[in-house]
């Protein structure tokens, strides 16, 4: 390295040596802060979903389980609601992702295409109805007209297209080069053929990136999911967690003036130590697909920025 | 345009016609060969029409005293009930609920990027400094985890952090001071929006700017320590320039969807304790309108707020256009 010779030649402020090194001290210090902030509190609630009740109560967990136990965790998988939740928003987010995806692909084509008559008026609707939303009250009278209130529709159809999500697709299919297609083309494939077997084929990134995009959307939907739905059976894993959390302490009153007593309930059972635990099994599956998840999603960022 | 060979004859034909004629009989001519592409349109189309323009239909309500049972079904009520004008407007307009949602959503969507612009700018810098790859990695990761939670879970998280058995009030009253009831507070009600926010937030954003940190030309950092620049200095003259578009467009989009932003997490974490620091126009709008079935003043008001934000959303990817050559469609 060079370092003699620019020591010689540095004129007047910090030395480049002594700034790197301080730059890289506050990197290293500020930035492990930050992610302590974002993994301490989530460490926190994991902690208490699995600590003894005494200790819950007294506010004495921190960030590591106190007298472990798995009572808690049991009793909100099968004395509770949790599994039709979850059985809930997986139907919503498998079939409503792969709606989307579908949709989303199939619209984005023909408007990627330059010469396509009618590319204009057909993307100018789609930027108006990005722009411009109508509210919540109109859009419930339309579901609520529809008659798909209260069903798995209601929590898939009015979201079937994100109007962002197909413009990044259209975006990625802009840039493949026309060659290929072409090519096809004078082989005898047709519009459909070309986009099934040679567009898609090599945008498996953006695809990959959207079809996340829609899954996190549908997954972590909760207003829609409350306002659409009202009977408990069609309680998405959100709306359930929500319930929970707000009535935490009245949920465990039920549960005790309801022919249980307070002595055949287990002393792991606090109000806070459910939520925590409700909290903890709706992390799970989110820090379980993240590894996968996480790849796709900082390609689609600049996928998605990266527009000319 | 290109025409197909198969339509050679077709235009040739129509050479002779009229210009109207002709371009009739090309546009026809593509239609049959493409048909399929329109096709494709149809199920997009579909779900466009019924869920995001079918609903600006309803928004004549917005100009009526809307009666759900003048008819049969509360869709067809819509065009039985009565005109009334700007009546709606003038109750909203003259209420201090609406001044007080107006103010609650510019000051607490001003908080928020007063406070968390320049975070994800500092942390890509930072981050980008931090040599050792495997550790680099490790914190993006942990900083963007807080991305994919929904709002539910993460009031979850803070609740159980900040509520009366959470750490935090362990620590408060372990130093010998008071128990804060946050969710209660209208004093620090606030904070807790703009600090989840940050931490929901501020990992994505990050990844941004560093995108945009990895497509600065390394070379002009070679040139830099040639010239004797401090780690610093290249800061400030390289990395900060080479991010000055990136920061520009995501100000803009900021203050575009500044009327827009924040609703469910209000939603979620608010009580009517705090109803007067945290209301926003779209948390009063599901309030009145379905909690209270005002449905025309709760129209008004989504309408006044969806023609507002779509003047400054406009407004926004024009200025963004014009300086920086990006267009968010």
């Amino acid at each position: 390295m060079p370092n003699k010779i620019l020591k010689k030649r540095k004129h007047k402020g910090i030395a480049l040596d002594a700034s790197e090194k301080f730059v890289t001290g506050l990197a290293y210090v500020l930035m492990t802060i930050f992610a302590l902030i974002a993994i301490l509190p989530c460490l926190h609630v994991v902690s208490k979903a699995f600590s003894k009740g005494t200790y819950v109560a007294q506010g004495a967990v921190w960030f590591w389980p106190r007298g472990f136990q798995l009572e808690t965790i049991r009793y909100i998988l099968f004395e509770t609601q949790f599994f039709t939740a979850l059985k809930n928003t997986l139907i919503v987010t498998i079939v409503g992702t792969f709606i989307s995806v579908v949709v989303s692909i199939s619209t984005a084509y023909p408007l990627s295409k330059p010469s396509f008559r009618g590319r204009r008026p057909v993307t100018l609707l789609y930027v108006f109805s990005m722009v411009f939303f109508g509210g919540i009250v109109p859009a419930y009278m339309v579901v609520q007209m529809l008659g798909i209130l209260d069903t798995y529709a209601a929590l898939i159809l009015p979201f079937a297209i994100v109007q962002f999500n197909m413009f990044i697709v259209k975006n990625y299919f802009e840039g493949l080069p026309e060659t290929i297609e072409e090519s096809a083309r004078i082989d005898g494939a047709g519009d459909l053929r070309i986009l099934v077997s040679i567009v898609c084929p090599m945008s498996t990134p953006v695809i990959a990136t959207v079809t996340l995009l829609y899954a996190i959307n549908y997954w972590n939907n909760y207003f829609h999911a409350m306002m659409y739905t009202q009977s408990t059976s069609m309680k998405t894993l959100q709306v359930y967690l929500y319930d929970l959390i707000n009535s935490g302490a009245g949920f465990l009153e039920n549960l005790t003036s309801g022919g249980l007593t307070t002595s055949s309930l287990s002393s792991n059972i606090t109000a806070e130590g459910l939520t925590a635990a409700a909290v903890t099994l709706s992390i799970i599956p989110i820090i379980a697909l993240y590894p996968l998840v996480q790849r796709f999603l900082i390609k689609g960022i600049t996928i998605g920025s990266v527009k000319g | 345009m290109k025409q197909p060979p198969a339509n050679a004859l077709a235009s040739r034909n129509a050479g002779t016609a009229s210009p109207l004629t002709r371009k009739c009989l090309s546009m026809a001519n593509y239609f049959r060969q493409h048909w399929v592409l329109y096709a494709m349109l149809i199920p997009g189309l579909f779900f466009l029409f019924v869920y995001k323009l079918l609903p600006l239909w309803g928004l004549q309500i917005a100009f009526k005293d809307y009666k759900m049972f003048a008819a049969e079904t509360p869709w067809k009520a819509i065009t039985e009930s009565a005109w009334v004008g700007f009546k709606h407007f003038r109750k909203l307009f003259g209420s201090s609920q609406f001044a007080k949602v107006l103010r609650n959503t510019l000051v607490i969507n001003f908080l928020k990027i007063l406070w968390l612009f320049p975070i994800p700018i500092l942390c890509a810098i930072l981050l980008n400094e931090i040599r050792c790859r495997i550790y680099q990695k490790l914190c993006q990761t942990m900083i963007y985890v807080p991305y994919f939670f929904s709002w539910v879970l993460i009031f979850g998280i803070f609740y159980s952090l900040l509520g009366s058995y959470g750490i935090v009030n362990s620590l408060i009253s372990a130093l010998g001071g008071e128990r804060i009831n946050f969710f209660g507070d209208q004093g620090v009600f606030r904070s807790i929006l703009v600090f989840t926010e940050g931490w929901k937030e501020v990992g994505y954003n990050t990844v941004i700017y560093l995108a945009a940190i990895t497509g600065i030309d390394p070379t002009l950092y070679e040139a830099a320590k040639m010239d004797g620049a401090n780690k610093f200095q290249q800061i400030l003259n390289i990395t900060l320039p080479g991010l000055l578009p990136t920061i520009v467009l995501m100000l803009i989009m900021k203050v575009g969807y500044i009327l827009t932003t924040g609703f469910e997490q209000v939603l979620v974490f608010y009580n009517p304790s705090v109803y007067d620091v945290a209301d926003i126009i779209e948390t009063y709008v599901y309030r009145i309108g379905l909690g209270q079935a005002d449905f025309s003043l709760a129209t008004a008001l989504g309408l006044f707020n969806a023609v507002v934000a779509f003047v400054l959303i406009v407004g926004a990817n024009t200025v963004s256009k014009k300086t920086l050559g990006r267009s968010i469609w």
